[in-house]
Parts: C-alpha cells; structure tokens; sequence
C-alpha cells in the first residue's frame, strides 16, 4: 500500500516538474509567431548558423574521437592510461573556462600566442568557435566508442586477424560496423550538445557578431519587453522540438535497423603493434592533448596571475588577483556559498529520488513506469536555455497561479537543476539496481520485512558505491552551471558561474577575476573527479 | 600444412607464469589436444601459436622458420601465419551474413568472385551448412554459429586449426555429433589440429597425441592408450581417474 502512494508520488512530481513546464511552453506560440521568427533577418542567421556550426562541431568530433578510441584501445600505444584519463578529462571541465582561456591565448588585440609567437589568430570567429567547441565535445563519442570498444568480445576482432586482415582492415571490417549506433549517437550528442551550448557561443560568438539560437534567445529574453519574450519563446519552442525530434526520432528509425549486442566475455585484446608509428603517433597525441586541455588551462592561469592583463609576461607574476576577488569581492562568498548549497540540494534530492524511483522501474512491473523514465530523463537533453524559458514562465506567477512565485529566488534555480541533471542519477543508481539479483529482496521479504526495511537495510547498503557516485555525478556539472542560471538568476543570485560569466563580460575585464574563479573551479572538479575515481576503485569519474 | 615446434617456451606476465618451460612438437597432419584444469595454460600456449599472444620466453618455429623469438625481437603478425581459430564463442560477426562471414578470409587474399563462390560452398557443404548462405548471423542456433565459425577456419587452407574449447557451449548430444565431425574433417583433409579442452573423454577419444598440462607446465605428452596405461604421475593418474 505504501508502495502504491510513493509511486503516485513519483509520477506526480514527475508530470509536475519534468513534464508540465515543457509542455505548457511548446503550447504558447502561434503559427504566426513561428512566421515572424523565421522572417526575422537575426533569428533565421541564428538557426542557420545553429545548424552550421553544430554540424561542423559533430563531424570534427567524429573525427578526433574515432581515431583517438581506436588508439587508446586496440594498439601497443604507450602510457595508454594516462592519455585515456587525459583526453576524456574535457567531458568534466566548464566549456565556458575553455572559451575564456583561448580568449586570453588568441584574441586579436592581444592574444598570448599573437604576442608571444607572433602568431595571426582569431579566436572571434567561426572557426574559433567550431575549435573551442569541438575540443570539448568530441568526448561525447570518444566516451561513447570507448565503452562499446571496451566491452566488444574481442574474439571477434582477432578472428579477423586471423584470416588475414591486418590492425587497420580489423577495424574498418569489423569494429567499424559494430560500432555503428555509438557513432551515431556520439554525433547526435555532440550536435545536440554544440546546438544547446550557451556559455562559449557567448563569450566567443558575441564579439564575433555570431549569435546561435541560445544566444539569440538570452538576447531577446533580456530585452525585457513582450515582443522579446514572444520571439524567445517561438525560437526556444523551435530548438526545443527539433532536439526531441532528433533524439527520439533517431532513436525509432535506427533501433529497428541495426543494433548487435556485441558484448562478451571480456577476454585480453591483443594489440596492434604501431612499430615505427608508435614514436610519431604518442608525440603527435602529446601535443594534441596540450593543445586540447593544458593550453587553455595555461592561459587562464597566467591570466589570473598576471597584474596587468593583456601585455603578457612570465616575470611578476602576482596572487593579487586571487587577493581581490577571493577575499574582497563579496559577491564572491555569496556566489560560493550559493553553488554549494546548489549543489548539495540537487545532489541529494536527485540521488534520493532516483534510489526510490528505480525501486519501481527495476523491481515491478506497474503501468507507466517506462514512460516514467523516459520523461524522468528527457530533460536532460533538452537545451538548458529551453527548460529555463519552460520554469521561468510556469513558475512566474506561482506554479501556474498557485502559490507564491518563485521567480527570482534560488529555489527555482534548484528545482531546474534536479530537473536538468535527474537523469545521471537514474541511470547510475538504475546500473545498479540491475547488478542486485532480486533473489536478495525475495530472501529478505521472506523473512519478514516490509518494503521501507528492504529499502534500508539491503538496497541502501548495496547500492551505496552508486548512489555516492551518483551524488558527484549530479554535482559536479552543477557547481559550474551556466546556461540555466544565467536566465533564471536575478539581483543577489550569483553562482560561481554567472559571476565568471559576468566577471568576463563586464565589470572585470582588465582584472583577470574570471580567470582566478576559473581556475579555483576547475581544481574543485578536478579533485571531486579523482576522490571519485579513488573511491569507486576506477568504477566511476575519468 | 606444416610442423610446430616450441623450444622452451614461457609467458609471463609481471611476475606470475602463465606457462613455462614448454617444449613441445605438433606433427604435420596430427590431431593435438591440450588437456588440463581451469587456469593450466592450454589458452595461452594455443593463443601463442596463433600469434594473439606473444611468448616472453623461447622460441616457436613452423617448420624451420621463426615465427617468435623474444631475443631477437622477432615476431611474425598473427594475421601473416595462416593459421584458423575456432573461439570458444564462435566470434561469428552479426553484421555478416553466413556467407559473407565464411568467405572473408578469401575475400582478404583477393581471389575471384567465382573462385570465393565455389570455395565457400563447398566448404558449407562439408560442416553441413548448405542453404543456409544468406541466413543473418544473429538468426543461427549455437551448433549452427559453431559449424560457421569452423568452415571460415578451414576455407583458408590454414597450415593448422586451433580450436578452444569448441564445444563447451553445446549440449551433450550434439557435442558427441560435432567431435566426430570434426575428427572426421580433420582426417578426410589431412589438417594439422590442435583442439583444447578440459574433458579428459574427449581428448583421448578424438586425438592422436594428448599434452596434459598442469600449473603453466606439461605434465605428460603421448597417445591416448600409453597415458591411460601408464601415467607418468600422480596428478595424470588422478586427472584421468577423476573423469570416469
Ligand atoms: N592477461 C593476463 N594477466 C595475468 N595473468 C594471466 C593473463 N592471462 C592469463 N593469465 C594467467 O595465466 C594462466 C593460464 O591461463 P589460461 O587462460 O591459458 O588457462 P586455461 O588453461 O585456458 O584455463 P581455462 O580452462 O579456464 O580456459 C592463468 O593462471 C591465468 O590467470
Ligand atoms: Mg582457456
């Protein structure tokens, strides 16, 4: 009985938080309101440019991540794991720092590498953007073939050596074509990704006069008047079906065609020797993993040290910097204090939610419980710009028109978290449930134990290792959030990532404070990453 | 088809042997099979000789050629041998069709289209496959992916089949059609096999020569009738013991 509430509560909270502020604004434009989008000169260039860029993005992705998987997994390449750890590190860090550091490294004025290397680089451009973007993103497939690579029946694979193909021919024969619904859904993540991302198309794309759909949508948002929020809500409704139809489009089409399950019992790989490839190969990936991660890193790093940004020198290099904004600018005790809370509550709540919620999804068979799921992690997917529209305009005038507003506080900004991020914790906590026989609860139940004392005492000490990693999974991007917070946050709402944006974009521009918050953030994650790591023995983290 | 010789061969890894000190000489045309307990070595040592492995210690010759030697870093690629492989489990490849997965070794020599054609024909006819040509790989029983994975070995005319544990994924009657299947293929054309397997029964009833293997190490090498007549030690004398 008991059982029956909790999982009416789950579908309620479902359909009132993740379902209902989507819907309510895809139902709010008119057909007209579609047609003065598209006759608009800005909008239509933002969807064009959308379009062009994040394919772009996706096929460099490809590009970089394909080869980049092969590599890590079936050669004789050297320090295999450290570049494995190195190049999937990306996945974890804040674009928007990525964009601030190439900012200081190849902005026109004064670029580091321009002053330094005398060196003609414009990171405001299309392909600044295309590069910042894709440096990030082209793990989305790395992560995405590594897994399938991983757990393929490498038998498969040496059967072809066998007959007579060499290390190259393996791969296009055979783990090519197996690898097929991974690449294609590590393109789609990344286009969808490039397409939803907010803080590099600003920082990058405004001085260029590049505006994507996200862009354009915090434009018209801010504009403040009725036409703005008409022309934001008809380009978000428009982002915001084009994702679903992609996703779950894609999804339909292609899981009929052609999906194996390639998994097997784990034997050894053998590799492919690289012979005189291997000095060339692990030097060439040296410098494209400085490139990638360390470059930009350097550069926010100098930028924060240095006193006087924009004339860059090694010598008087200072912790002023780190002085002024860490210990005499209030807002950023307040920004700090705010993201943690932030992050904390989502976490928490997320990874209680999702322990309980899979209860239902992996251990009975009741109606709606796919559908459930399905809704519980579709917002993760959609644009962050989007949802943020969606809770600013169902929660304006209390929860369409009950109870207080909630507008402008930071209780709205948590809730949007918990909704955007609740699917890494069910997918966590659910790769859980699943590796617990059920044999485990029948035994316990047997001995008489009702359902909340089965929750406790066996799936609770079970499951501990996922719902601990599931509490940093949803923390980790939370802490730097950007894309929702910037519309959601109003005066006295900072977090560690509107400050940085907003540190970058106006108020702190000769003063590198964007950089030390960076910075700080940045070796936050990375810490939290590795604790991780170490603690679920190599289970979860980079 | 030709002889391989192991001349003191070893496999480490850190600093535990997977097997050690092997010598060992498979005849051409024989019928090999590895015998021992879970963990022995007989993977390794058959993983060796197709060159999925690479011995640390020793040296491997097919006939009197080199194909490994740690000292001189010599090292033939697993893909220049010619040798076939029948996993343990099958490594039919889904997105193949039965004929596309049989006729890939060819496909990879270049022969004709013609030539591919009849050579895998006739080869689907002798494992029993006729017909079954433009069957999807995920569409075939486990004795059905079995008998695919075991003609693509063998279209390649390889010097030597290995086969690792073949038939554990079977059940018990068609386990006792497929070994004298395989016997069978194996004599009509004169192969060199080399078959592991933990079932004692079934190394003395298909082999020539039996090598019982213990802990990384070859216990005892000889006909099926001289290692049951007389082995050589107190672990042969229970291993055979324990299977009757
Ligand atoms: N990659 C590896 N690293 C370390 N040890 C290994 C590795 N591969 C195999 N071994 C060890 O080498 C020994 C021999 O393994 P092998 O797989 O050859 O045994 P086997 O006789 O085939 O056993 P089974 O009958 O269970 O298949 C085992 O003790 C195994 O633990
Ligand atoms: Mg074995």
């Amino acid at each position: 009985m008991i059982k029956k509430i909790v999982y009416g509560l789950c579908l309620v909270f479902l359909a009132a938080l993740f379902l209902s502020p989507q819907v309510y604004l895809y139902l709010i434009p008119k057909l007209s309101d579609f047609s003065s989008v598209l006759l608009n000169e800005n909008t239509l260039k933002a969807i064009t440019n959308t379009l062009f860029v994040s394919l772009t993005v996706a096929a460099c992705c490809l590009l970089i991540g394909l080869p980049l998987a092969w590599l890590l997994t079936r050669t004789n390449l050297p320090y295999k794991s450290f570049f494995r750890s190195g190049f999937c590190l990306p996945y974890a860090i804040p674009p928007f720092v990525g964009a601030i550091g190439w900012i200081i490294l190849a902005n026109p004025t004064s670029g580091v590498l321009n002053q330094w290397l005398g060196l003609h680089l414009n990171i405001y451009s299309y392909a600044g953007l295309i590069w910042v973007e894709t440096s990030f993103l082209f793990t989305f497939v790395l992560l995405t073939a590594l897994t399938v690579l991983d757990q393929m029946d490498s038998s498969l694979e040496e059967a072809a050596r066998l007959s007579g193909a060499n290390g190259l021919r393996v791969f296009i024969d055979i783990a090519l074509p197996l690898l097929k619904p991974a690449i294609l859904s590590g393109f789609l993540l990344s286009f969808l990704a490039t397409a939803a991302s907010f803080g590099v198309p600003a920082l990058i794309g405004g001085p260029a006069r590049i505006y994507l759909m996200t862009t354009q949508i915090y434009t018209y948002q801010r504009m403040g008047t009725a036409n703005g929020l008409q022309m934001s809500i008809a380009v978000s409704v428009i982002l915001g079906i084009a994702t679903l139809v992609l996703l779950y489009g894609t999804q339909l089409f292609f899981s009929s065609s052609k999906n194996y399950t390639v998994g097997g019992k784990t034997s050894r790989p053998s590799l492919v020797p690289l012979n005189g490839w291997k000095k060339p190969v692990t030097v060439f990936l040296s410098i494209l993993l400085f490139i990638i991660f360390i470059l930009p890193l350097c550069g926010v790093l100098l930028s924060a040290l240095s006193a006087v940004q924009g004339s860059w020198t090694l010598s008087g290099l200072t912790l002023d910097n780190f002085d002024r904004v860490v210990f005499e600018t209030e807002e950023t005790a307040r920004a700090l204090r705010q993201s943690l809370f932030l992050g904390l509550g989502s976490a928490l709540i997320c990874t209680a939610f999702a322990f309980i919620f899979n209860y239902f999804i992996y251990r009975t068979k009741w109606f709606g419980r796919t559908f459930a799921s399905v809704i519980a992690s579709m917002p993760f997917s959609t644009p962050g710009t989007v949802l943020a529209l969606a809770f600013i305009l169902s929660f304006s005038r209390g929860f369409f028109g009950i109870g207080p507003s909630l507008y402008n506080t930071l209780f709205l900004i948590l809730l949007a978290y918990i909704v955007k991020y609740m699917s890494l914790s069910i997918k966590t906590v659910g790769d859980g449930y699943q590796q617990i026989h059920p044999s485990l609860e029948e035994a316990a139940r047997i001995s008489g134990a009702d359902w909340w004392t089965i929750m406790k005492t066996i799936y609770l000490p079970l499951l501990k290792t996922a719902l601990i990693a599931s509490m940093f999974l949803v923390f980790m991007p939370v802490i730097s959030e950007l894309t929702m917070t910037i519309l959601l946050t109003g005066p006295g709402l900072e977090t560690i990532g509107t400050l940085i944006f907003s540190l970058q974009e106006y108020s702190d521009m000769s003063g590198g404070g964007a950089s030390v918050l960076s910075i700080i953030v940045v070796m936050f994650i990375l810490i939290l990453n590795f604790s991780l790591k170490f603690l679920s023995k190599g289970r979860y983290g980079l | 088809m030709s002889k391989v010789v192991f001349e003191k061969v070893g496999k480490k890894y850190l600093s535990t042997w997977a097997v050690k000190d092997i010598d060992l000489t498979i005849e051409n045309g024989e019928f090999v099979s590895f015998l021992g307990p879970s963990g022995c070595g007989k993977t390794t040592t058959l993983r060796m000789i197709a060159g999925l492995e690479e011995n640390s210690h020793g040296k491997i010759y097919f006939d009197s050629d080199v194909v490994s030697d740690p000292l001189i870093k010599s090292f033939m690629l697993p893909e220049k041998r010619n040798v076939g492989m029948v996993f343990q489990s099958y490594a039919v490849w889904p997105h193949m069709n039965v004929f596309d997965n049989i006729a890939y070794p060819l496909k990879l020599k270049k022969l004709k289209k013609e030539q591919i054609k009849a050579d895998v024909e006739k080869m689907m006819s002798i494992v029993e496959l006729s017909g079954l040509e433009l069957r999807k790989s995920s569409e075939l029983s486990g004795g059905q992916q079995q008998r695919v994975a075991l003609a693509r070995g063998l279209v390649m005319k390889p010097r030597i089949l290995l086969l690792d544990e073949p038939l554990s994924n079977l059940d018990a009657k068609l386990r006792e059609k497929m070994r004298k299947d395989i016997r069978k293929i194996q004599q009509d054309l004169k192969l060199t096999m080399v078959y592991v397997t933990h079932d004692q029964k079934e190394a003395f009833q298909m082999s020539d020569k039996v090598v019982v293997m213990n802990q990384g190490r070859i216990e005892q090498i000889g006909a099926p009738a001289d290692i049951q007549k007389s082995p050589i030690s107190e672990f042969v004398a229970d291993f055979i013991r324990s299977g009757e």
